[in-house]
């Protein structure tokens, strides 16, 4: 960890050199470690210390972009240096109105120093544990634990500082038998919330219960989705539906939608940055203090956020979701996806179903294909079961579903009242929160052998 | 820089480790982006640093760092060594190397133009004239243009002696324009969607993808698509594009057939293999005219190299041959388990990364059909061009595929467009069904620059020679 004083003061020192009309300086650095299993062995061990350091220089409205992975003093000038020539041949970005000046955000504790000090040997101690727990009922595990810390500094020419230290830890485990697995994940900041040895029963006990698994027909089916499942869904959902880029391409299922009902009146989702319940990240990648943005609230759509340039394109302020300079071309995103709880327990909502499906996550989804609609594909895996007159009956085959979500999540029977964080690809600075779900109907089209 | 390296193994040396590589990596990039008339992106990226591979007491270890001064990289080479040990309390079977020839040598790309020396005003110019072109029809309610550059160099050295040098640059552009009318929305791409072809060459290789005189036809078709019929659910007689093809080859091939995904090493992420050991030379994957090779070697390939992150030569492999599965993606650690030694398909995507197997260029090899032909001896059936979204199991057998545009083939000849078209099968089915595929004169090395794999995820950039070819009833559209 570098700091904030050492930080600003270096990167004060460098902007000296800009002949920009503005100047701003994005670091992100981090170290993190991540031990991956297979088999009940560990294959892959690794540790990486690295930083990423994002000048945008503005001449007007004309923007350029450049970055390194250097701290070095004469690199980062020579990164600025190119930053400026790049701005100099740009065309001008009619929708720019400058960088942002400075803003409170609130004070939100991401960093724990027993995460930060977890070394390779107590990653490995963990493991270990997983792998002797899941042996005694004879299975193999695979899966991965990652620690890490990191900071994330905001600098910019007309007074934005910005700094927020955080730590991540995450373990994924899936337990294997000849015929079967099962899945279970822990994401926190702190890594005294994650407890493998519980993971590994969950996982095992998956597999155990899915053994030989039976074929199942495709067809229309009501549906248990447990919360890694829910946030995989809503993780395309995200992409496709909640960011500014697709709400001003018209590819947003939310672009002619808001407010219309789009989903069950059950159904709230949004984006919080500052809820420490999550993994709270208070700023964007611009120095923009994020807000709390409604996407659906009780089925109806809401809007989508915004950073300051796509907010322009049609006459919205910044909602604070940024990414970094030279990945804005994609939009604002949100990174901090929250879905409503309900009142129900898992059990409760199992009980409750005559036939159906319940689903533990899925594979390789995929939400390109008719995004106004929110249509997605993709298959369950590691843990899908037959349902019938309210209890677990056996393990099934894995299924491909392919179906709008809007039209499934408008059939909702039930939401639990507790959330699971599901990490995802940005769970350095967000996640999505979700429950578990009863749905009354939900396609699956396709089958496969295992 | 090879010496900073070599100090740091030879200290390794003395610790007693088994073996140990040593990789800089220093990748310069730069991203262009046009969205209608603004630019909204254009930035470059450095990044440098040094990964540590170490085996000790028969178990790896790795550690990076984003610094190139003798002491850091002797730190990071301590942090893989105590790794290493940390990760040998639960060794089982201790990791063996199979052997390989040790090379001391320089590998260059070929370039004729630097991407990173063309002005940036012609880059911008060019992405420009490409968005107004396709913003003539008002319909076109966005149109995005894009261009991608990356120059890699790496050292790599190992406590074997090798000393590898390489300098690779890969170049590459795309466009896609949205159409909408209200209430449908739908795209279209060239020369290929996702930011659209690369390949291991300079700036030349833009200049020679035609991008200017297909902007009409692009915009045409994505405006044609919004009255288009949507896509009948049917089971018929199927002729898929390189460009998918390409994607098809990448999924229910590749992917399955990399040795680590077979041997579990993979499961948490990507998922595993229906392609397992037992079925080597004799699991009929596709019909007698499927033959599919990973090679490493043709020149401009997306997936071309000099030498592997383990230093092992770029080499042509058969994976597919007259439609038996009869190879993998191997590396050293792997191939032994197969009684071979390693074909070479080792990178990781930075110094930062692990090397693990990833595809190289991975062709299925031309066959005789004119497309013409092709199409004309197909009495009824679908034509389906240009990936538009893509899913496939945890094993790699069940998928679905959709493009963005297809048409009708009725009495041998192109008919109506059809929109959201989808096709999904299992992959040795589908494979099997394929009983005519296009010449040499159709076949192009389609570049796949975002393939993603491992944890940590990493990002290659990999290839797939493919022209187009028939499969016979094939489930279109959303059916069981």
């Amino acid at each position: 960890m570098t700091g904030q004083d050492k930080l600003f003061a270096l990167f004060d020192k460098v902007v000296r050199a800009s002949k920009a009309d503005e100047t701003e300086i994005l670091y992100i650095g981090n170290n993190t470690g991540l031990t991956r299993f297979a088999n009940s062995i560990i294959h892959q061990n690794v540790n990486e210390s690295n930083a990423r350091i994002v000048f945008r220089t503005v001449f007007g409205k004309k923007i350029g972009v450049a970055s390194t992975n250097s701290l070095i003093f004469n690199d980062l000038k020579a990164t600025l240096r190119n930053a400026m020539e790049i701005a100099k041949y740009q065309k001008e970005n009619k929708y720019f109105s400058g960088l942002p000046g400075p803003e409170s955000y609130p004070a939100v504790n991401t960093y724990y120093d027993s995460t930060a000090a977890y070394a390779p040997k107590d990653r490995a101690r963990q493991v270990k544990k997983i792998f002797i727990r899941a042996n005694k009922r004879k299975f193999l595990t695979a899966g991965a634990l990652t620690t890490g810390d990191g900071e994330i500094a905001l600098f910019n020419t007309k007074g934005v500082r910005c700094y927020q230290p955080y730590t991540s830890a995450s373990v994924n485990i899936i337990a294997m038998s000849d015929t079967s697995s099962g899945y279970a994940v822990g994401l926190s900041r702190q890594i005294e919330d994650i407890d493998p040895v519980a993971l590994a029963d969950i996982a095992v006990e998956k597999a155990y219960i899915g053994k030989k698994p039976k074929p199942l027909e495709a067809g229309d089916y009501e549906i248990i989705l447990e919360p890694a499942a829910v946030a995989a869904l809503f993780e395309w959902v995200n992409y496709i539906g909640f960011g500014s880029k697709g709400f001003i391409d018209k590819t947003s299922f939310l672009a002619d939608k808001i407010g219309q009902k789009v989903m069950d009146e059950t159904v709230s989702i949004f984006d919080d940055g500052n809820d420490q319940s999550s993994i709270a990240m208070p700023f964007d990648f611009e120095g923009v203090p994020k807000k709390k943005v409604f996407f659906v609230e009780k089925g109806i759509g809401k809007g989508v956020v915004f950073d300051r340039t796509s907010g322009n394109r049609v006459g919205t302020p910044s909602t604070g979701h940024a990414l970094p300079a030279g990945e804005q071309g994609e939009g604002a995103m949100p990174l901090n996806l929250f879905i409503e709880p309900g009142n129900k327990t898992r059990d409760e909502m199992i009980a409750s179903v005559k036939r159906g499906v319940l689903v533990t996550r899925f594979h390789y989804i995929n939400g390109f294909i008719d995004t106004p609609k929110a249509v997605l594909t993709g298959m369950t895996r590691d843990g899908t079961y037959l349902i019938e007159d309210g209890r677990i009956k056996h393990g099934v085959k894995n299924l491909r579903f392919t179906d709008s979500m809007l039209r499934a999540f408008s059939n909702v029977k039930g939401i639990s009242k507790d959330r699971q964080l599901i990490p995802s690809w940005w769970d350095a600075v967000g996640c999505i929160s979700a429950p578990t779900f009863h749905l009354g109907s939900f396609k699956f089209t396709g089958t496969t052998e295992f | 820089m090879k010496d900073k390296l070599n100090n740091a193994l030879v200290w390794l040396k003395g610790k007693g480790v088994d073996y140990a590589d040593a990789r800089m990596v220093r990748i310069e990039t730069e991203s262009i982006k046009v969205t209608d008339d603004t630019v909204d992106t254009f930035s470059r990226n450095v990044n440098v640093g040094v990964g540590v591979r170490v085996i000790c007491n028969g178990a790896w270890g790795f550690a990076g760092v984003s610094s190139l001064t003798e002491a850091d990289i002797k730190k990071a080479a301590n942090k893989a060594l105590q790794t290493a040990k940390a990760s040998a309390t639960t060794v089982k079977e201790k990791v063996k190397l199979a052997p390989t020839e040790i090379y001391k040598d320089i590998y260059k790309s070929p370039c004729e133009k630097d991407p990173f020396d063309v002005p940036v005003h012609e880059k911008i110019g060019l992405l420009m004239e490409i968005s107004d072109r396709l913003r003539t029809d008002s319909r076109i309610k966005t149109a995005e243009s894009s261009a991608d550059f990356y120059k890699t160099k790496k050292i790599f050295c190992s406590t074997e002696g090798a000393e590898i040098e390489q300098d690779i640059i890969e170049s590459g552009a795309g466009y896609t324009a949205i159409a909408y009318d209200g209430k449908e929305v739908q795209k279209r791409s060239y020369p290929n969607s996702h930011r659209g072809d690369f390949a291991t060459r300079g700036y030349e290789y833009v200049e020679g993808l035609k991008l200017l005189e297909n902007v009409d036809r692009t915009r045409e078709e994505a405006v044609q698509l919004l009255t288009a019929d949507p896509c009948p659910n049917t089971v018929t007689d199927i002729i898929i594009c390189g460009s998918q093809l390409a994607l098809q080859v990448h999924e229910s091939c590749g992917h399955p057939t990399e040795l680590d995904r077979v041997l579990g090493t993979e499961i948490s992420l990507a998922g595993g293999s229906f392609m397992q050991i037992d079925g080597l030379d004799k699991l009929k994957y596709g019909s007698d005219i499927v033959n599919i090779n990973a090679d490493a070697t043709i020149p401009g390939g997306l997936g071309s190299f000099g030498y592997d992150d383990e230093g092992v030569k770029a080499q042509r492999a058969p994976i597919i041959r007259n439609g038996v599965h009869v190879g993998y993606l191997t590396s050293r650690e792997t191939a032994p388990v197969i009684g071979k030694t390693s074909n070479g398909t080792m990178r990781a995507d930075g110094w930062n990364r692990l090397p693990i197997i990833r595809m190289t260029n991975i062709n299925l090899e031309p066959g005789e059909w004119e497309l013409e032909d092709l199409i004309a001896d197909t009495k009824n059936g679908i034509f389906f061009d240009m990936n538009k979204s893509w899913s496939i199991d945890d094993k790699r057998l069940n998928f679905q595929f959709g493009v963005e545009c297809a048409w009708e083939i009725k009495d041998g000849k192109l008919g109506r467009m059809l929109k959201n078209p989808l096709y999904t099968g299992m992959t040795p089915k589908f494979w099997n069904s394929c009983d005519a595929i296009c010449s040499k004169k159709y076949w192009h090395v389609w570049g796949v620059p975002n393939c993603g794999k491992g944890e940590p995820m990493q990002t290659a950039r990999v290839a797939h020679g493919t022209a187009p070819a028939r499969f016979r009833q094939v489930n279109v559209g959303v059916s069981k």
